[in-house]
C-alpha cells in the first residue's frame, strides 16, 4: 500500500476545460451562459439564463458529442441566507441538474438562479422521465413549479401539508410547531387524503373497445403490506390480473434528513447518515465524510481508508444477504431468509466488536475513523472469509438453481439499458443491464484503485438477472476484504489536519494550541471554509451521492443526499406494467430498495 | 395438588412413573385452575405480533424471528399480516405524520384484548428526528404498554420487552362474564424498569475492554471451532 495524496480520483483539469468550452461554443453568443463556477469536486458547474435552459438540457442531452443521457440529480436549494456569494449570479433559489456521461466518465451540473415573484421553470420531463419525481420533490419541498409536469403535486409530504419544508423560513423541528394531535375530524381528514382517485392520476376506470367493455381493478398495496418491504404505497391498476399501470405513493418514511442536516454540525451529522439507508451504516458514511473532506481539504491516511473499505464490504455483504432472503422470501421460498439473517448476525458480530454497534454504527469520522481496530480483528475477519465461501455456495444451490424462483423471475420486469439509464438507474440494477458500470472501478475513492476486484455484470436486466447480479458481488466484497486483511497498512487511523474532528485527544495537553483546537473541534465543530462538493459512491443499492454546500460556518448550508432507491422505485411502474400482479412482489423484490433510502 | 396461579404452576411434584400414590398420579395429570388465570396463561404465550414494520427498528425485530435469536421460544413467532389476527402491535421504528393516520386505523382494526410495544428512540419519543415530518412518540394518539430504549434496539431487547409484556399480560384480570365487583379489565401496575435496575446499573465498576472480542461460538459451535470453516461431510 503506499500512501495516496487525494481520497478521491482527481478529474482532469483539462476535460473539464474542454466540456465547458464547448458549451461556451454553443451558447455563449446569446448569452445563456451566465457563469462558470469553480467547486471543490472538479464537476463542471455552469450558470444558465432560466429562459435558455431548456436548450441547452436538450442540447446536452441529444445534440452534443457524447452527451449526457442521464438525469442523476435534480434539486434546489434556498440562498436567501446565503452570506457567501462568491460573484455568482445567485437569486433567491437556485435549480441544479446534475447530469452524467458514460462515455466522458464524467458530470455536468447546471444551474439556474430563480428570482423574485415567479418561482417556475420549465419541465424536462420529456428529455429524462425520472425528472418526474424530482420536479415534484423541488415542487414540494420548494414550492417551485415546473411548467408542463402532468401532476405536479406533493409527492413526500401529505397533501394536507401546508408550507415548503426546506425553505430557511420553515420551521426545523417538531418541537417548534406545537404538539402533534389526531383528534377524529384530523383522523377522518388525513384517512380521506390518502384515498386513491384514479381520474386525479389521469387514469379510466372502465376500458371500451368493440370487442370488450370492462372495468379496471383498482388494488392498494401498502403502507401496511407483508411485500413492500416498509412504508411503501402501490396503487396497481388490473385488467383482469395483469397490471396496467401502477401509482407509487411513497413519504410514509419522510424522516426530513435533508433539513436536519442544516442544523447539525459537520460532525453531528455523521449518525443521521447512517439512517439514510440502515441497512448498509458505513455505506452511507463514506460519501458524506468524503465530501467533508474534500471541503476541508483533508488527506485521510492509508490505514483510515483500507479499514473504510473493509467495513464497507463487510456492510455491503450484510444488506445483500437482507436483499437476497427477503427477496426469496417474496417470491415464496421462506427458508433462505434464515440462514441468510444467521451469516449477517455473524457480520453484524465483528462489525459490533469494531465499531460498537450493530446497524447504526457510527463509525467514520472526518478525516478518518473512530478508533482503531481492536486487537485480535484479523482473527474475526479471517474466521468469516473462510466460512463464507461455502456458505454462498449452498445459497446459490438453494436460491438461485431453484427451478420455482426461476419461474418466478426469469423474464419478469425486463429492463433495457436504454430505460435504465433514462430512469437513473444505478448500481446492480444497472450492471443486470449489461453495463459494468460501478464507481469502485471507474471512479475509485478511498483507496478502491489499489484493490483487486472485477464487476459483475448480467445481460437481460430481468429480476433473475438482478439476483444473479447481487450474488456475485458478494463474492467479490469478500475477495476485497481478503485483500483488506492481508495488506492493512499499519499508521494513524485518523488524520492530524486541524479540521479533522473528533481532533486526537493525546494532542491536547502539548500546547495551547492544540488544546484550543481540541477544544473548539468537540464542543462547537469544525468551521468548514465556503464551498461546494459533492461526492458519490457507490453502496449496496447504487449510486448514493452527498451534495454539500458549505456557507463558512460550522453547520452545512444545503445537504443534497441522491438515494438510488428513489430512482429505483420510481421505475416500478415501468417495469411492472404488463406483468401479473403475483408477478409485481417479484419484481419489488429484486430493486433492492430501503424505504428510508426513498425518502430519506 | 396442583394449582393454576398468578399464570403459572404450583405444587408440582414430578414423581417417576405411574405407580405411586393415587394423588401422585392425579397430581400430574389433573390440572385446576380458575378459567380467567388458563385464558391468561393462554393469551400470555401465544403473543402473535402483527406484522408491520417503519423503519430500522423491524430490521432488529425481524432478526430476532430468525434462528439466532428464535423468538418462537416465547411463542410470538406468527407474525400476522392482518391486525384483525394480530395481539401486539410494534410499532418499530420512526412515526411519521403521513403514517400516523395508518398506524391509528392500524390500531383500530385489532381487536381487543391487544397491546402495543414502542420499539425504539423514534417511537417512544421522536429520538433524534425532532423534525417537522416526525411525530414526537406514538403515544400522542394510542396508548402504550412497554417502551423499549434503543437505536435500534437489539433482539434481544426486544425478547426482554416481549417478556416484559407477557408477564404483565399474565398477571391481568380480564371479566369472562358479568359478576359482582368491578367490570372492567383489571391491570397489574409493572414496576419502572428504570427503578428495578438502577442499584445494579450503578454498581457497575468493571467495564469489559474494548479489545475484548465477541464470542462467535455462541453462533454454532463448528463456525469458532475450525478455522478452515466447515467441511463438506457436515453439512
Amino acid at each position: 500500500m503506499t500512501p495516496r495524496v487525494s481520497t478521491l480520483g482527481d478529474a482532469s483539469i483539462g476535460e473539464q476545460a474542454g466540456l465547458v468550452s464547448e458549451l461556451l461554443a454553443h451558447c455563449g453568443s446569446d448569452g445563456a451562459l451566465v457563469a462558470v463556477q469553480s467547486t471543490k469536486d472538479g464537476i463542471p458547474t455552469v450558470w444558465i439564463k432560466r429562459q435558455h435552459l431548456y436548450d441547452v438540457l436538450r442540447y446536452v442531452k441529444s445534440e452534443l458529442p457524447r452527451p449526457f443521457p442521464m438525469l442523476f440529480d435534480l434539486s434546489a436549494t434556498d440562498e436567501r441566507l446565503r452570506r457567501n456569494h462568491d460573484g455568482l449570479p445567485i437569486g433567491t433559489f437556485t435549480v441544479f441538474y446534475h447530469l452524467f456521461s458514460f462515455d466522458r466518465n464524467q458530470s455536468l451540473r447546471i444551474k439556474v438562479a430563480l428570482d423574485g415573484e415567479s418561482l417556475s421553470l420549465p419541465s424536462s420531463i420529456d428529455l429524462w422521465p425520472n425528472a418526474d419525481w424530482y420536479e415534484r420533490e423541488i415542487f414540494d419541498m420548494f414550492g417551485i413549479r415546473f411548467e408542463g409536469h402532468p401532476f405536479l403535486r406533493r409527492l413526500l409530504m401529505p397533501s394536507w401539508w401546508e408550507g415548503y419544508p426546506l425553505r430557511k423560513d420553515h420551521p426545523s423541528r417538531a418541537t417548534e410547531v406545537g404538539l402533534f394531535q389526531l383528534p377524529p375530524d384530523k383522523l377522518v381528514m388525513t384517512q380521506d387524503a390518502l384515498q386513491f382517485k384514479p381520474e386525479e392520476w389521469g387514469l379510466p376506470r372502465t376500458y371500451h373497445d368493440r370487442d370488450s367493455d370492462f372495468d379496471y381493478m383498482f388494488i392498494n398495496l401498502g403502507p401496511a403490506h407483508t411485500g413492500t418491504h416498509g412504508v411503501l404505497r402501490l396503487v396497481a391498476q388490473l385488467a383482469g390480473e395483469e397490471i396496467v399501470n401502477i401509482v407509487p405513493d411513497i413519504g410514509f418514511h419522510h424522516r426530513s434528513q435533508e433539513k436536519i442536516a442544516e442544523r447539525q454540525t459537520w460532525h453531528t451529522f455523521i449518525p443521521y447518515t447512517d439512517r439514510v439507508d440502515y441497512l448498509q451504516g458505513v455505506l452511507n458514511e463514506m460519501p458524506y465524510c468524503l465530501a467533508v473532506e474534500r471541503l476541508a481539504g483533508i488527506t485521510v491516511p492509508p490505514r483510515a481508508q483500507v479499514i473504510r473499505v473493509m467495513m464497507s464490504e463487510f456492510y455491503r455483504i450484510a444488506s445483500h444477504l437482507v436483499w437476497y432472503g427477503t427477496f426469496a422470501g417474496d417470491v415464496g421460498a421462506l427458508s433462505p431468509v434464515f440462514y441468510m439473517f444467521n451469516d449477517r448476525e455473524r457480520i453484524l458480530s465483528i462489525v459490533e466488536a469494531v465499531c460498537g454497534g450493530r446497524m447504526h454504527p457510527n463509525w467514520l469520522r472526518i478525516g478518518g475513523v473512530a478508533r482503531d481496530l481492536p486487537i485480535g480483528w484479523d482473527q474475526l475477519v479471517r474466521q468469516f472469509i473462510d466460512w463464507f465461501p461455502e456458505r454462498l455456495d449452498d445459497y446459490e444451490r438453494l436460491v438461485m438453481d431453484n427451478p420455482i424462483l426461476k419461474q418466478r423471475t426469469v423474464g419478469i420486469g425486463v429492463l433495457s439499458l436504454e430505460d435504465a439509464i433514462a430512469w437513473g438507474a444505478t448500481g446492480p440494477m444497472l450492471r443486470a443491464c449489461g453495463l459494468p458500470w460501478d464507481l469502485r472501478k471507474v471512479r475509485p475513492y478511498s483507496g478502491y484503485e489499489q484493490f483487486d476486484f472485477e464487476v459483475p455484470t448480467a445481460s437481460n436486466g430481468d429480476c433473475y438477472d438482478r439476483a444473479v447480479v447481487h450474488m456475485l458481488e458478494l463474492r467479490q466484497s469478500l475477495r476485497i476484504i481478503r485483500q483488506c486483511l492481508d495488506s492493512m497498512p499499519s499508521g494513524p487511523y485518523t488524520s492530524l489536519d486541524p479540521l479533522a474532528t473528533p481532533p486526537l485527544k493525546q494532542h491536547t495537553m502539548q500546547d495551547i494550541e492544540t488544546l484550543i483546537n481540541h477544544f473548539v473541534g468537540v464542543s462547537w465543530g469544525p468551521v468548514l471554509p465556503p464551498g461546494e462538493a459533492e461526492v458519490s459512491t457507490e453502496s449496496s443499492k447504487g449510486q448514493t451521492s452527498y451534495y454539500l454546500t458549505s456557507d463558512g460556518s460550522q453547520f452545512s448550508y444545503r445537504t443534497r443526499i441522491r438515494t438510488p432507491s428513489f430512482a429505483h422505485i420510481q421505475m416500478v411502474p415501468l417495469m411492472a406494467r404488463g406483468e401479473l400482479l403475483s408477478d409485481l412482489l417479484a419484481v419489488l423484490g429484486s430493486v433492492d430498495y430501503v424505504l428510508s433510502d426513498v425518502d430519506r | 395438588m396442583t394449582e393454576w396461579r398468578n399464570g403459572r404452576l404450583e405444587g408440582v411434584r414430578v414423581t417417576e412413573g405411574g405407580d405411586g400414590p393415587l394423588t401422585a398420579v392425579v397430581g400430574q395429570s389433573v390440572l385446576f385452575a380458575k378459567l380467567q388465570d388458563l385464558l391468561a396463561w393462554g393469551r400470555k404465550n401465544s403473543l402473535w405480533p402483527l406484522n408491520f414494520g417503519l423503519s430500522c427498528c423491524f430490521v432488529e425485530m425481524a432478526t430476532s424471528f430468525t434462528s439466532v435469536y428464535d423468538v418462537a421460544r416465547f411463542g410470538a413467532e406468527v407474525a400476522r399480516g392482518s391486525p384483525r389476527q394480530a395481539d401486539v402491535l410494534v410499532v418499530s421504528g420512526t412515526v411519521f405524520l403521513k403514517v400516523a393516520p395508518v398506524i391509528k386505523q392500524l390500531y383500530e382494526q385489532m381487536l381487543e384484548p391487544r397491546w402495543v410495544i414502542s420499539m425504539g428512540s423514534c417511537s417512544n419519543s421522536g429520538g433524534m428526528f425532532d423534525a417537522y415530518s416526525v411525530v414526537q412518540g406514538v403515544d400522542k394518539f394510542i396508548p402504550v404498554d412497554v417502551y423499549m430504549p434503543g437505536c435500534p434496539p437489539p433482539p434481544h431487547a426486544f425478547m426482554e420487552c416481549l417478556m416484559l409484556l407477557q408477564s404483565m399480560v399474565g398477571s391481568e384480570r380480564r371479566p369472562l362474564s358479568v359478576h359482582f365487583g368491578p367490570q372492567d379489565v383489571q391491570r397489574p401496575i409493572m414496576p419502572s424498569m428504570r427503578d428495578a435496575k438502577r442499584a445494579e446499573r450503578m454498581g457497575q465498576r468493571e467495564y469489559p475492554s474494548i479489545d475484548v472480542l465477541p464470542r462467535t461460538d455462541l453462533l454454532s459451535p463448528h463456525f469458532a471451532g475450525q478455522p478452515g470453516g466447515r467441511s463438506k461431510g457436515q453439512s
